[in-house]
């Protein structure tokens, strides 16, 4: 069951990081681009507005299952953390469980900011929110990824 | 569809909950070993889980900040500050958590 729901919630976070990496692209200020489309302009060239509620979607989704796995980590992966010394992981999961935590508060703003009219205050908040959201997105996954095969890794 | 409050609420969740993590005002605990929820520090019942509670914490205290501002001051405050104050926060979070990598 557990093995499952870690499938599962790694899953969601793949799912994740794309939408928000999509879209913290998509409101990268740059030039017009002359000639032909490259792959980054065709990458970031999505409809941003239309990526905000999944997003909220996911990242809500995610987190809960990230809070359902919590128990058996602290119980199982903390301590083996412990008595191998490794106080570096232990300390990349607490930064992870703070910056889910605080984008789980940021939700909010976040989704507004992007149903609101856009003028030069909502532009500069777009920008920063998600590019917030996907520094928070980018750190869970990747400290989840190491963790989870932190004794492959480290062998 | 949007309230103003939404971005007192998501100004405030971060220091709300930074505040709760750093003087362990978790609403409630979670003990995963018996699998129980306490209210208070309860020992001999295995490891703790604060997370859930620093969360609660700071979700509650935050949302009655946001309705209690008047809707007028909030429809003035600028989204700039929203992402301002939760960057403050992160890197305050950030400095704070070196301590396990010295």
């Amino acid at each position: 069951m557990i093995v499952a729901l870690l499938i599962l919630h790694g899953l969601l976070a793949v799912g994740l990081l794309g939408a928000i990496t999509h879209q913290a692209l998509s409101v990268v200020p740059l030039a017009a681009a002359k000639g032909q489309r490259t792959f980054v302009d065709r990458f970031r060239g999505v409809n941003g507005p239309a990526y905000a509620t999944p997003i909220v979607v996911l990242f809500v989704v995610t987190a809960i299952g990230g809070a359902l796995l919590y128990p058996q980590y602290r119980i199982d992966v903390r301590p083996a953390l412990e008595d191998m010394r490794n106080s570096a992981a232990n300390g990349v999961f607490e930064i992870k469980e703070h910056l889910i935590a605080i984008g789980l508060g940021l939700l909010p703003a976040y989704w507004q900011v992007w149903r609101q009219p856009l003028d030069s205050d909502a532009v500069s908040a777009r920008r920063a929110l998600t590019w917030l959201l996907a520094f928070f997105v980018w750190w869970g996954f990747l400290a989840g990824h190491v963790l989870n095969n932190i004794r492959g890794l480290l062998s | 569809m949007t309230h103003p409050g939404l971005k007192i609420f998501s100004m405030l969740f971060g220091v709300f909950y930074i505040v709760a993590f750093y003087f362990d005002l978790a609403l409630f605990r979670y003990y995963p070993e018996a699998r129980q929820f306490h209210w208070m520090r309860t020992d001999g019942i295995g490891v703790v889980i604060l997370w859930y509670g620093w969360i609660v914490t700071a979700a509650l205290a935050s949302a009655a900040v946001a309705v209690a501002v008047p809707r007028p001051v909030a429809e003035r405050l600028s989204s700039r500050w929203v992402w301002i104050v939760t960057a403050l926060v992160v890197i305050v979070t950030l400095i704070y958590e070196r301590r396990w990598f010295v």
